[in-house]
């Protein structure tokens, strides 16, 4: 950056100083707009850059150094241990507990997620009266703040007053409170899982519809009725000629729920931290509860950092698809 | 021309194509707002009225009440944190402002070279989870003396807001018209003031929704403030109501629901009017 700036300046004023022929003036003149205008652009850039530079950048690759040392909360000394918290991690249970109930976590959120986005998604492309009242009700999930609205689930979750139940028992469905089908549920290894995953996706289910539908919306309707026009059956076009279109919103909008699924800890942590057992825990609250809690600092580092392989393929996907954009 | 016949059963088809579409809607809608709905009537119900199993739950079974916001407001820190919560909002939104506005505009019009590139790296840093980051970030916010202070979250939130800012505005300065720009800079206008009369005026809509969106995400932060933030009268909203207002195994729900409807619902209205602008935000545009 200072180069250009150094640049900019130096032939600003060596095209002053030279009066010289037509030709090379306006050559002279060129340079100095744009260089003037890198300049300025640069500087106009810098202070965002340098932010995400010193907060973001260099933060990402001290974590990679934290994981490699036995950093304390307490200890300000850091000794470098090689792969040592890797080891260590992968010798916990509960590492490798929350390993696999971020997975889980993840596939069967996202098959609900898919399901109930895209029906919804069809539901809003229809034209009726009173539909921007309804989109503005069904997107509620993901506009509140998510320690508050898991807050709400964690009272309708309640293990003997819990609304859900009630709502159960009057249906017949399951018998009164005491009684063994009456589901604890953020207390049963089973139930507490899937109860967070159940947050997770009426969280983000709204999200995924809304972006499904600016795609749909972003389809021109010319394209379409050429489609019609042409013979092809309602599932044809969607084959042919939608679901290619929307294929890079549709992956973004993917790409960034798997992201915020995958590293958010506030659900699991406000409903049942981790718990019963292990049943819930996931590498996000693991790593809280290591690295803040218990203050091992590098094995926390070393647990967050495992999410990085399983992220990789999801940036991977989504700077692809960035770059191949319009622009 | 349509006989009366006619019209009445494209009447009666509308008709039956309506209420099959609202038939599908309710349980989508049922779904997403009955946790709402449950959080509001909890707050204003008495506590004995939330924990009786013989009554229909769903109304109130003893006339309703503010007890529950006279706790919240006289006997904990919420005062404190709604001031802190608005104050941390606005200081963050000041910074992302200084910085992705400027940053939004050289990407997209001063055509730099590796612009495309730059844009994108700063926008993936978007995605960079907050739990990678927080454990530097907490020696960072340390080595500042800002842990026990919300300052700590002035300092970090700027991380996810000025990337996704910068991208938002981005897009928005692409739409203004070239020719805006160069009719300023023929009358006589510099690079900067060219940009500050005539291109700021023209996107203040996108200015208006970056400083919405750097206001909502800090709201939707919790990982950070649970981490940086220790003193109960230092806490923002979002973390002060799940962390001080529950004692032990001992749950206020009346309060606790209270608190989080003060917060949440115009959070989530003032997300709502800017919806169509932050899908637009994440998909490049392309949802226009």
């Amino acid at each position: 950056m200072t180069v250009s700036l150094g640049g900019g300046s130096e032939s600003t004023t060596r095209a002053a100083a030279q009066p010289v022929s037509w030709r090379s003036s306006i050559a002279a003149r060129w340079r100095t707009n744009t260089s003037r205008r890198l300049a300025f652009g640069y500087m106009l850039l810098a202070p965002a850059v340098l932010y995400v530079l010193l907060l973001v950048g260099i933060p990402f690759l001290f974590s990679l150094y934290l994981a490699l040392s036995d950093a304390n909360v307490g200890d300000p000394v850091a000794r470098f241990v090689g792969f040592e918290n890797f080891r260590a991690a992968m010798e916990m249970d509960t590492f490798w507990d929350a390993l696999r109930n971020s997975i889980v976590f993840l596939v069967v959120a996202a098959v609900f997620k898919s399901l109930l986005g895209t029906s919804l998604a069809f539901l809003l492309l229809q034209n009726f009266s009173g539909k921007k009242v309804v989109r503005a009700l069904v997107v509620i999930p993901f506009t509140l703040p998510i320690s508050v609205s898991v807050l709400s689930w964690k009272w309708m979750y309640d293990s003997q007053f819990s609304v859900i139940n009630w709502g159960l028992h009057r249906v017949g469905l399951i018998g009164p409170y005491g009684s063994e089908s009456w589901p604890i549920w953020l207390g049963q290894p089973q139930l507490a899982l899937l109860a967070c995953i159940g947050v997770n996706v009426w969280r983000s289910f709204p999200f995924g519809a809304i972006v499904l539908l600016a795609g749909f919306t972003s389809v021109p309707t010319e394209v379409l009725d050429a489609a019609r026009v042409d013979g092809c059956t309602f599932f044809q076009r969607f084959r042919h000629v939608v679901a290619p279109m929307i294929f890079p919103i549709l992956i973004i909008g993917f790409l960034f729920d798997t992201v915020f699924t995958l590293s958010d800890l506030s659900v699991v942590y406000l409903l049942t931290q981790g718990g019963p057992g292990s049943a819930t825990q996931i590498l996000p609250v693991l790593a809280y509860q290591i690295g803040i809690q218990a203050g091992a600092l590098g094995r926390g580092a070393a647990i967050a950092l495992v999410l990085v392989p399983l992220l990789f393929p999801a940036l991977f996907l989504m700077l692809r698809n960035l770059k191949r954009r319009d622009w | 021309m349509r006989t009366a016949a006619e019209t009445r059963t494209h009447r009666q088809k509308e008709i039956r194509r309506h209420l099959l579409l609202y038939a599908g809607m309710t349980p989508f809608l049922f779904i997403a707002v009955f946790p709402i709905y449950w959080m509001a009537i909890t707050a204003f119900k008495h506590e004995s009225d939330l924990y009786r199993m013989d009554n229909i739950p769903f109304w109130f079974n003893l006339p309703p009440t503010l007890k529950n916001f006279e706790i919240l407001f006289y006997q904990t820190n919420y005062g404190h944190w709604i001031v802190n919560t608005l104050t941390i909002s606005a200081w963050v939104a000041l910074i992302t402002l200084l910085t992705a506005v400027p940053a939004g505009y050289a990407l997209a019009r001063l055509r730099l070279p590796g612009a495309e590139n730059i844009g994108i790296a700063i926008f993936m840093t978007y995605l960079v989870p907050g739990i990678i980051l927080f454990l530097p970030l907490s020696r960072v916010v340390a080595s500042l003396g800002l842990q026990d202070s919300w300052w700590a979250l002035v300092v970090v939130y700027p991380t996810f807001t000025i990337p996704f800012c910068t991208w938002l505005m981005m897009g928005f300065f692409k739409t203004v018209p070239m020719e805006v720009e160069e009719a300023a800079r023929v009358d006589g206008c510099g690079q900067l003031s060219a940009l500050i009369r005539v291109v700021l005026p023209v996107s203040l809509p996108g200015v208006l929704t970056s400083v919405i969106f750097a206001f909502t995400l800090s709201m939707q932060d919790f990982l950070y403030g649970l981490a940086f933030v220790a003193p109960g009268d230092q806490k923002p909203v979002p973390v002060g109501v799940p962390t001080e207002l529950i004692r032990g195994d001992v749950f206020f729900w009346g309060s606790l629901m209270a608190a989080a409807l003060l917060v949440g619902l115009p959070v989530a209205i003032l997300y709502n009017f800017f919806l169509d602008k932050f899908i637009q935000g994440i998909t490049g545009g392309a949802g226009k």
